[in-house]
């Protein structure tokens, strides 16, 4: 049972991430994502998120003093273009 | 004589400080990541703006910190710093270094960056300032191989730290480098995987002295304490007052609460007005010693000013008595980060979430009694603690 919401979870998380991402907004904070499911307790999520994490799914984006989540589809190329 | 190449920068080799350009010119001579780097900062001071783009990967398996993506916006003129990655280094606790493992780490970072670094960073990190994406992966285990691991950065806890303590110093009333990798170690997971709100740095000092500054730059300081009377030796103090030191002057007239007699022959100290300046026991420190129960007091909220000013770490514990494997500590901290997650803004400091709920909200949340130590600061109300429903049953 535990499994079977967990994997609920997960999939529940990356839906939401892509439906948010539908816009120019792609990162967000861990806050956004607990804001998101404010039913389900924070600790799991952070919990489902680190899966996501290891199974390549999610992916850091940091900016050295944030640290955002983004799906790795929308993971920014390397970068050093000129913006 | 040829025209320098960076004459802008050169003007801050000029003066009689240690100048960085001087540094990344030599490592230049070696490493042309340096090259470019210092051709770079010299555009920057002639455009008048920063040629970086900061933030993204965080490329290192099973990491989520200790790397700060960083991009030149000119690959075009500089190519070797197209990428110029941070690497953040776990220092040693009291950044004590047997020379070898300094060399193992230079030589690390010869091998997959630009040789520059910067000993120490503001968290106490070693930073090594440059390296291309496909080096992070390598680096990172060359590193590991010489025993060396990553340190926090971004959304976690950052890398505790703490004075040299007992190393060193004989003031230390607690261990605080025994305190400072126990928690580092039992937090590898807060550290490498964020998922807090924003920065959460703990810093540990031995004594109030606080040489590692700990009450102004970190959300939790630890800092080591005493209870009960200052040690006098009194034959000690006489010795003082008939060599170098006037002790009425120097030491009793510069006690901040006046908590001190002297009458030429014996040295009186009303340790219950003595508030830890340390003042007394630094300058005469074969007569006087901190007193015999040791422990630490815990403060929180401190941090530089970015959303709102600087903020001070505020007592919350005023004595703990610190002993492996530290429970008590950990228990504290972990219902702290716990609190502060939960009500925490994004990219709001800890200080920052109490200035904004109110100090009682936090000691109800956190499980601690309001005791008189906690007062912010001298002449400060500490009737902000009450309740309405406290206040009611004291008037009935």
């Amino acid at each position: 049972m535990g499994v079977n919401m967990s994997e609920d979870l997960k999939k529940q998380i990356v839906d939401l991430f892509h439906e948010k991402s539908k816009g120019d907004k792609k990162m967000f904070y861990i806050r956004d994502v607990t804001k998101w499911l404010p039913d389900v307790d924070r600790h799991t999520i952070h919990d489902a998120v680190k899966v996501l994490l290891d199974e390549g799914a999610l992916v850091y984006w940091s900016s050295g003093s944030s640290t955002y989540l983004v799906l790795a589809e929308f993971f920014p190329k390397e970068e050093g273009s000129r913006s | 004589m040829a025209k320098s190449d960076t004459p802008l920068l050169d003007e801050l080799e000029k003066g009689k400080w240690p100048s960085f350009v001087k540094d990344m010119k030599q490592a230049a001579q070696k490493s042309p990541m340096a090259e470019d780097l210092l051709r770079q900062l010299e555009l920057s001071y002639k455009d008048k703006i920063g040629h970086w783009k900061h933030g993204g990967i965080v490329g290192v398996k099973g990491y989520g910190a200790g790397v700060i993506g960083r991009y030149s916006d000119r690959p075009d003129l500089f190519p070797n710093v197209q990428a110029f990655h941070t690497m953040r280094v776990n220092h040693p606790t009291g950044w004590f270094y047997k020379t070898d493992a300094l060399r193992n780490l230079c030589d690390v970072w010869d091998k997959h960056g630009s040789s520059l670094t910067n000993m120490h960073g503001a968290t106490g990190d070693v930073i090594l300032l440059g390296t291309k994406t496909e080096h992070l992966q390598s680096c990172f285990d060359d590193l590991s191989a010489a025993g060396f691991d990553l340190g926090g950065s971004g959304s976690a806890l950052r890398t505790p730290s703490a004075c040299v303590g007992p190393g060193r110093c004989e003031w230390a009333c607690v261990d605080s480098l025994d305190v400072c990798y126990n928690l580092t170690m039992h937090y590898q997971d807060k550290m490498h995987r964020p998922m807090f709100p924003y920065k959460f740095k703990i810093k540990v000092s031995a004594c109030a002295n606080d040489c590692v500054a700990s009450i102004a730059r970190s959300d939790f300081s630890v800092i080591g304490t005493w209870k009960g009377d200052i040690q006098i030796n009194q034959k000690e103090v006489l010795a003082y007052a008939v060599s170098a030191i006037n002790i009425q002057t120097e030491v009793c007239d510069l006690c901040p609460t006046k908590c001190m007699e002297w009458n030429g022959k014996e040295l009186k100290i009303y340790n219950e007005d003595c508030t830890r300046c340390m003042h007394c026991i630094n300058l005469m420190s074969k007569a006087l010693r901190p007193g015999k129960e040791r422990g630490a007091t815990i403060l929180v909220g401190g941090k530089a000013p970015i959303v709102q000013g600087a903020l001070l770490s505020w007592v919350i514990v005023p004595f703990m008595k610190l002993e492996p494997p530290y429970t008590e500590l950990k228990d504290l901290i972990d219902r702290i980060q716990d609190w502060w997650d939960e009500h925490g803004k994004s990219r709001e400091r800890l200080g920052e979430l109490i200035t904004r709920l109110g100090m009682r909200v936090f000691l109800r949340a956190v499980g601690l009694p309001a005791v008189p130590q906690m007062v912010k600061a001298p002449r400060t109300n500490p009737y902000v603690f009450f309740w309405p429903e406290e206040i009611q049953k004291e008037v009935k």
